[in-house]
């Protein structure tokens, strides 16, 4: 049977192949999850390293973001891979490291400038107020202007989740058994590259719609127009303490 | 929620609608590689290759596809009387390229498989390859049945993953299946594979592209030989012909056994 050049019975083919499958998504799952959360907190403190008036810190700060962003992550993935870890450590870590480290690290520089951009995008006077009310900078940049920042930065991290997500499927340039990999292998061992790889475009999207849930959720959370449930409004109002 | 699950379905049914006109796209597109060159006098043929392959098919300095098949073939297209025209493809776009007629021909060290015959046609075979192991010097692997335990890297796709998924199981998870050879015997190298499993030409230009990594082959003989041809869209007599009429006379010339240093049947 035959459906715009779709053949239902090849389906069979990558059905017995779902272990594959199975392994791929977790693979991409725990790659994505690992690169981003470990990108986020190193992004946390190059943007924060950005916004520094000493030199020291700017600079390095700086060429890391236009080394990361101006590079291909391709190329990223194969140099750590190849190169970096196996003349660091004598031997290959396995593709798990190398790639959620490559992920890790290019994420990095694209939150660092997300991070940068969202504390700057606030008024002066936000810290102004904060310090003249006694405030060190520090403690000021912690409870006055990243909780103010973090809500604007939510959109495009999310964005970059997204991304981070597609971009993992990079990685089967290193043998990686992601969700990509495994639509190859069944292609390559079929010579039908249709329906592999239709299916592998849907497990992504899969993916890629529950994360914008995800998004769209914390979004709602921590914004402005907030509303809480019903039953909360009547912990607040009782002062947060009942159960 | 029952808004967003909407939107969702809408946007199922634009991808197929997408998905529906490139299809239709496709098929109207549909180009043919032998246009048949007539200042020449004689008919040129485009070949697609996946120029990765050294010693067989590979790149030099200046860009040009250069190796073992390619001289093979230049000895065909003389003998037979035509003129070829090489395009890099790479391994995978190379089968649907063949399919719909981008290509008259592949040659890409593509072994003659029984799978492969059921969606293309192949020319009489030209090269006789056999599978090697590739280990580290000190490695205790005597023979292909010592892998069972042991992770092996591959080349994703080709026939050396097809018998070591014979071995180890098709979903196996230790199978190291990399984009190049090359890739593999570095996966291999790097210490993430403790064998590799690769057609003798490569494996051999490997070991004397880097003298310097220790590493010794292990030959054994209940692999299969495998045979390559050039591979044609399914149907395609005429070029099917041309192509073995060139192959016969290379072999009776001698100029095969030249290129190849082999006997092929």
């Amino acid at each position: 049977m035959e459906f715009l050049g779709l053949r239902i019975d090849m389906f069979e083919s990558i059905w017995s192949y779902r272990e594959l499958f199975i392994r791929g998504l977790w693979v991409t799952l725990a790659l994505t999850a690992v690169g981003y959360i470990g990108g986020f907190l190193l992004g946390l403190a190059v943007g924060i390293g950005k916004l520094s008036k000493r030199k020291w810190i700017y600079y390095p700060a700086k060429i890391y973001v236009d080394f990361f962003r101006g590079t291909p992550l391709l190329v990223q993935i194969l140099l750590i891979h190849t190169a970096l870890i196996p003349s660091m450590f004598g031997h290959s870590l396995g593709f798990f490291v190398s790639g959620s480290v490559a992920l890790m690290l290019n994420s990095a520089a694209y939150n660092a400038e997300i991070i940068r951009a969202g504390i700057q995008s606030l008024d002066k006077g936000q810290m102004e107020a904060a310090r003249s009310l006694g405030m060190p900078h520090n403690t000021a940049m912690k409870l006055i202007i990243l909780p103010q920042a973090f809500r604007r930065m939510i959109p495009p991290l999310g964005n970059e989740l997204i991304a981070l997500l597609k971009d993992s499927s990079l990685v089967t340039v290193i043998a990686a058994t992601d969700l990509l990999y495994a639509g190859k292998v069944v292609a390559g061992a079929n010579l039908r590259f249709w329906e592999p790889y239709l299916t592998v475009a849907i497990l992504y999207l899969i993916l890629t719609f529950i994360c914008g849930r995800l998004i769209t959720y914390v979004e709602n959370r921590f914004s402005n127009s907030y509303v809480p449930s019903p039953r909360k409004m009547k912990r607040l109002a009782a002062g947060g303490r009942t159960r | 929620m029952g808004k967003s699950v909407k939107r969702f379905m809408i946007g199922i049914a634009l991808v197929c609608t997408s998905i529906f006109l490139i299809g239709c796209g496709a098929g109207s597109t549909k180009t043919s590689g032998s246009g048949g060159d007539e200042t020449s006098g004689k008919r040129k043929l485009v070949v697609g290759t996946d120029a990765t392959y050294a010693p067989m098919e590979f790149m030099d300095e200046k860009g040009n596809i250069i190796g073992i098949d390619i001289d093979i073939v230049n000895a065909i297209a003389e003998a037979a009387g035509f003129e070829v025209e090489y395009k890099n493809y790479g391994w995978d776009p190379l089968f649907p390229a063949v399919d719909n007629g981008e290509v008259d021909f592949a040659v890409s060290s593509i072994t003659i498989t029984e799978e492969r015959e059921k969606s293309f046609d192949f020319s009489d075979p030209y090269f006789v390859a056999n599978q090697l192991i590739l280990v580290p010097e000190d490695s205790d692997v005597e023979s292909f049945d010592d892998l069972a335990d042991k992770r092996v890297s591959v080349q994703i796709s080709t026939t050396g993953h097809k018998v070591v998924q014979d071995l180890l199981g098709k979903t196996s998870s230790k199978i190291v299946a990399a984009e190049t050879m090359p890739l593999a015997i570095t996966e291999m190298v790097n210490g993430n594979a403790d064998a590799s499993v690769g057609d003798n030409a490569v494996i051999i230009e490997y070991q004397t592209q880097n003298p310097n990594v220790k590493l010794k082959t292990v030959e054994d003989d209940s692999f299969e030989k495998e045979y390559y041809g050039l591979m044609v869209k399914k149907g395609n007599q005429e070029i099917l012909d041309l192509l073995n009429d060139g192959i016969e006379k290379i072999k009776a010339n001698g100029k095969l056994k030249e290129i190849t240093d082999q006997d092929v049947e």
